[in-house]
């Protein structure tokens, strides 16, 4: 029978707390619950209670109100905004590494709009050839470090004279009317010009064409990809820049200018060029790429997504097959056979595989951008797949004669070279770090981070902090004694370099990812705990000598009842104060921890680790945006924070407020 | 007074060893086996060698055999070896640094000296800076200029050091040229007179300084504001205006010797608590400092280094806590320290 009142008690207890809880906040912020009747209002005063007063008081502060303001859009801002805004964590592409703010990389000149003759883009610029040939760029067309200027043209390339022009990583290969190849941008891996060391293994460009002209008539194709360039001149390929761009390069370097002895090569109609090999189709509908066979170590995995099976042997089956076109994504190679067989080869990294089945259809041509694929089918219609971080996919079935592809861009032509359509990725708001990441998403991503485990530490510390302080102060005596010790103990361990040896023993030990996170903030908050259990701890050694204890004690008021409800509620103005300071200052600790290396690891961002190697002069000079922006965003969280803080701290004190 | 200081000592000593064996016993979850490297270092240069009993050899010699306790004991220094030697914490045996083959005593002579000077410096700078401003918004409260002041004290301590060392490197030294980026001394400095040597040390710390000067004054105003404040209102201040003496004396001789308590409880828990955070500006700006010391051991488990620069940082905050009790008495002759 004891059993059972005992556990009805305790239930009991316990939604008591929790209730109790609830009315020293709703006490704290809107007064006394006690509803008044009609009679009683008039009779008697209107007064407020302290909390209430020190609420006004706050909100009678422009700077408080003001950072409340901050924080709270902050809040919403790194909460609300990864429901809308997806990141993938460990998405990296080193094309678009370091590339400044920009959001013009969809923003086709309006001079081109009617009249485009072909688009070519490869990473972070686009460059576009109108019919009455003219060059026009878009896109992020500085480079930070370099301080190449990509829309500066050289001094040949006039209003009206280019024919073809192509636009690589860092060079743009241009064609004029009067058969000069110009190239500008960056030419340290030999992407045009001269080679500057014999020892380096840079191809260089063809003698002929550096200093020569060529038939511009005779062109049949110009590609360029990372640091590398690929035309098609009378039947022949060239390819030229760095070899680590095009692995095959020298492989097509023989087949264009073979040995004695061996049969000459037979006319190249079109190339294709990933990040790592090239392809070229021949006239009569055959796939070379320079060796044997398809030796691509980086790229396994033959795929018929048209049939929805896999090739055996890619090689084999080509070999009864006439193929039309072929196209290139950074990972993939896509090859379109005469009867509408769309081939994909390649990592399905972004969905590339996904191509759709088309109905009464067949494709007649195909264009890769850095991760996706854009079709033409005989019926005028485009159809996209693959990646599709940037809309750049979003095309299923429009009117297109003609399409282009940029690196992460899509657009749609119809046979008079009007843009029909153009959509994709229009550029990064705040840039990209050095593994070419949105700064941006980052921001927010982090900024969840950063708060989740500033929120919990601090939780953490404060729990622990009330216990120990509230006994510790209310009890007295050996358990007094006791707590106070082992509070001092714990004050005296350094805290960063503490908390930096037991992050690098979670990181010695196999921990998964999300436990290791967890145990961080366990750890900032058993560590931080001992400041506010002090002062709870004199709050309530000062609160129990009052008048009102020794009331609650002389009618026989249990000493639980006393500590938890009649003195614990006297401290929780203490307790705010601290909570909302501390949760900078957690904030900050973890910051300092990660931009160290010893919090929260890449790729997982926290407004911490996206600091982490801003310290050095390059990155700071060059690179602004990549430390600049997780700055603001975390001095002004923690600043805002902080007022608030410091704001509470003075309307709930009566001495200050009494002063006023 | 003697009494407490030896019952003070006393407990102290204590705490050390109990930190001590916290922090060995947290530190021995590390994966790491130093016998077992030192073993297979041995048997890949020398495939004679039989491992086991190289092993051996290394686990008698570091004292990894035998349990955690005894491990712990031969670490302090006080239990034997299996060869009969003692050798640890307590009898100035460090250990040997993994990376540089270096004992560890000899090892932090030279990160411990710069951190002193770096610590000193900015202590002697930041105090020279706040004291004055403080006392001056305490007088002038509730002034245009202490709200100004409050505002940029706010925002000093709320931005992390990190971030304003990035700024201060952006400005200084790219922007304005004036500072190295990174780095204790110019390359080929060993040529060069002392008193060169010197100022070529001097320049290169001066943005770290500059920086941890900066980081400490947003807290360090308003906490001697605040005392300020607190003794400003208080009744002998009144009677000392009351009196008729002139403001100065009655800000610098009443209030000022008043405030001066918690403000030295302060400065000296600042002090200590630069040494922890100096891991930060070391590590910013490259310095050959303590801090800097600690992260690179624990970038190539140096675990003779990590758990002495530990028991440093202990040590510094354990004994600055009692020299904070002791200098309460000094400071303040109302408090009895041995009460």
């Amino acid at each position: 029978m004891s059993d059972k009142k005992k556990n009805a008690n305790g239930t009991a207890e316990k939604k008591g707390f929790f209730a109790t809880l609830g009315s020293w906040i709703k006490r704290m912020f809107f007064g006394g619950s006690k509803e008044l009747s009609e009679s009683e209002k008039f009779s008697v005063e209107n007064i407020d209670s302290p909390s209430k007063m020190a609420v006004k008081a706050f909100f009678r502060r422009k700077l408080a109100v003001l950072a409340l303001i901050v924080l709270v859009g902050l809040f919403l801002f790194v909460f609300i905004g990864p429901i809308f805004i997806k990141m993938d964590v460990n998405y990296t592409d080193a094309n678009l590494a370091n590339l400044p703010p920009n959001y013009t990389m969809l923003d086709v000149p309006s001079e081109l709009e009617g009249n485009i003759k072909s688009i070519s883009g490869f990473a972070d610029f686009t460059v576009g050839v109108s019919n009455d040939n003219t060059l026009y760029i878009w896109g992020s067309t500085f480079d930070a470090l370099s301080k190449v200027e990509y829309s500066a043209f050289p001094e040949e390339i006039k209003e009206g004279n280019v024919l073809y022009a192509a636009a690589g990583l860092d060079h743009i290969i241009a064609i004029t009317t009067e058969g000069k190849i110009v190239g500008w941008g960056k030419n340290y891996q030999c992407q045009f010009g001269y080679k500057a060391n014999e020892a380096d293994p840079y191809i260089q460009m063809p003698e002929e064409f550096i200093t020569g002209t060529i038939d511009p008539s005779k062109v049949s194709q110009l590609v360029c990809g990372y640091q590398c360039t690929a035309l098609v001149y009378d039947g022949k390929l060239y390819v030229w820049g760095n070899p680590s761009g095009m692995l095959n390069m020298k492989d097509l370097v023989e087949y264009s200018n073979p040995a004695e002895g061996k049969e000459a090569p037979k006319p190249v109609k079109q190339v294709a060029i990933s990040n790592y090999y090239a392809i070229a189709l021949l006239e009569d509908g055959s796939v070379i790429t320079g060796g044997q066979t398809f030796t691509f170590n980086r790229q396994s995995g033959y795929s018929n997504m048209a049939e929805g099976n896999k090739v055996a042997n890619l090689q084999a089956h080509l070999r009864e097959k006439k193929v039309i076109n072929i196209g290139a994504t950074k990972n993939c190679f896509a090859i379109l056979c005469d009867d509408g067989e769309l081939l994909i080869q390649g990592a399905n990294q972004f969905g590339e595989y996904d191509v759709p089945a088309l109905v009464n259809e067949k494709f007649v041509s195909v264009v890769g951008g850095t991760n996706h694929f854009v079709g033409v089918t005989d019926q005028g219609k485009a159809y996209a797949w693959g990646h599709n971080d940037g809309k750049q996919a979003e095309v299923y079935g429009e009117k297109a004669s003609v399409v282009y592809a940029g690196a992460k861009q899509t657009y749609l032509v119809d046979e008079n070279g009007e843009l029909l359509d153009s959509t994709g990725f229009k550029g990064y708001l705040m840039g990209t770090d050095k593994s070419g990441r949105d700064v941006f998403k980052r921001i927010i991503y982090g900024g969840r981070m950063t708060m989740t485990v500033g929120a919990v530490a601090v939780i953490v510390s404060t729990v622990i902090a009330i216990i120990v302080g509230c006994l510790s102060g209310y009890f007295g005596g050996w358990v007094d004694m006791l707590l106070m010790r082992i509070t001092e103990i714990f004050s005296a361990i350094p805290f960063l370099p503490f908390a930096m040896m037991l992050s690098y023993i979670i990181q010695k030990n196999p921990i998964g990812e999300t436990a290791r996170i967890v145990i961080i903030m366990i750890i900032l908050g058993l560590l931080s705990w001992t400041g506010l259990a002090r002062m709870i701890r004199a709050q309530i050694l000062a609160e129990r000598e009052k008048e009102f204890v020794l009331a609650a004690k002389a009618m026989g008021v249990k000493e639980k009842i006393i500590a938890f409800k009649h003195i614990l509620p006297n401290v929780i103005s203490v307790v705010l104060v601290s909570v909302t300071l501390d949760f900078a200052t957690c904030m900050l600790t973890e910051s300092s921890l990660s931009y160290l290396g010893f919090g929260v690891q890449q790729p997982d961002p926290t407004w911490g680790n996206m600091l982490n190697g801003a310290n050095n002069s390059i990155v700071i000079q060059n690179y602004w945006w990549q430390w600049v922006f997780p700055a603001i965003f975390l001095s002004i969280a923690t600043i805002s924070i902080n007022i608030i803080g410091d704001t509470l701290r003075d309307v709930l004190d009566p001495k200050s407020s009494q002063e006023k | 007074m003697v009494k407490y200081i030896l019952k003070r000592i006393m407990y102290i000593v204590l705490v050390f060893f109990l930190l001590s064996f916290l922090i060995f016993m947290i530190y021995g979850m590390v994966p790491v086996d130093k016998a077992a490297e030192a073993a297979r270092n041995e048997i890949t240069a020398n495939k004679n060698l039989d491992y086991n009993e190289r092993y051996e050899y290394w686990s008698a010699k570091y004292g990894t055999d035998g349990n955690k306790l005894e491990q712990y004991g031969r670490w302090l220094g006080v239990y034997k070896f299996s060869d009969g030697s003692r050798h640890g914490l307590l009898t100035g045996d460090l250990g040997t640094s993994r990376e540089s083959g270096r004992p560890v005593s000899e090892e932090i002579v030279e990160p411990m000296k710069n951190t002193m000077l770096l610590n000193i410096i900015s202590t002697i700078i930041a105090l020279a800076i706040t004291i004055p401003l403080g006392i001056f918004c305490a007088v002038k409260r509730g002034s245009k200029r202490d709200v100004g002041v409050q505002v940029g004290t706010i925002i000093g301590y709320s931005l992390p050091t990190f971030i304003i060392a990035i700024v201060f490197i952006w400005l200084f030294s790219v922007i304005l040229g004036w500072f190295p980026v990174s780095g204790m001394q110019t390359p080929g400095y060993l040529d060069w007179s002392p008193a060169r040597q010197f100022w070529d040390k001097m320049y290169h710390l001066s943005l770290p300084l500059i920086v941890m000067t900066f980081t400490s004054l947003g807290g360090m105003t308003r906490y001697v504001r605040a005392a300020m404040i607190e003794a400003l209102s208080m009744d002998y201040v009144r009677t000392a205006r009351a009196k008729g003496l002139r403001e100065k004396v009655v800000i610098y001789s009443h209030a000022w010797r008043n405030a001066l308590l918690p403000v030295v409880t302060l400065i000296i828990g600042w002090f200590l608590g630069i040494f922890g955070g100096s891991v930060m500006i070391e590590n910013i700006f490259s310095l050959n400092g303590m801090g800097q010391l600690y992260y690179n051991a624990l970038q190539q488990n140096d675990n003779d280094i990590i758990l002495s620069v530990q028991m440093f940082y202990i040590a510094i905050s354990l004994f600055g806590n009692l020299f904070i009790d002791l200098i309460y008495g000094v400071v303040d002759p109302r408090v009895r320290v041995n009460r």
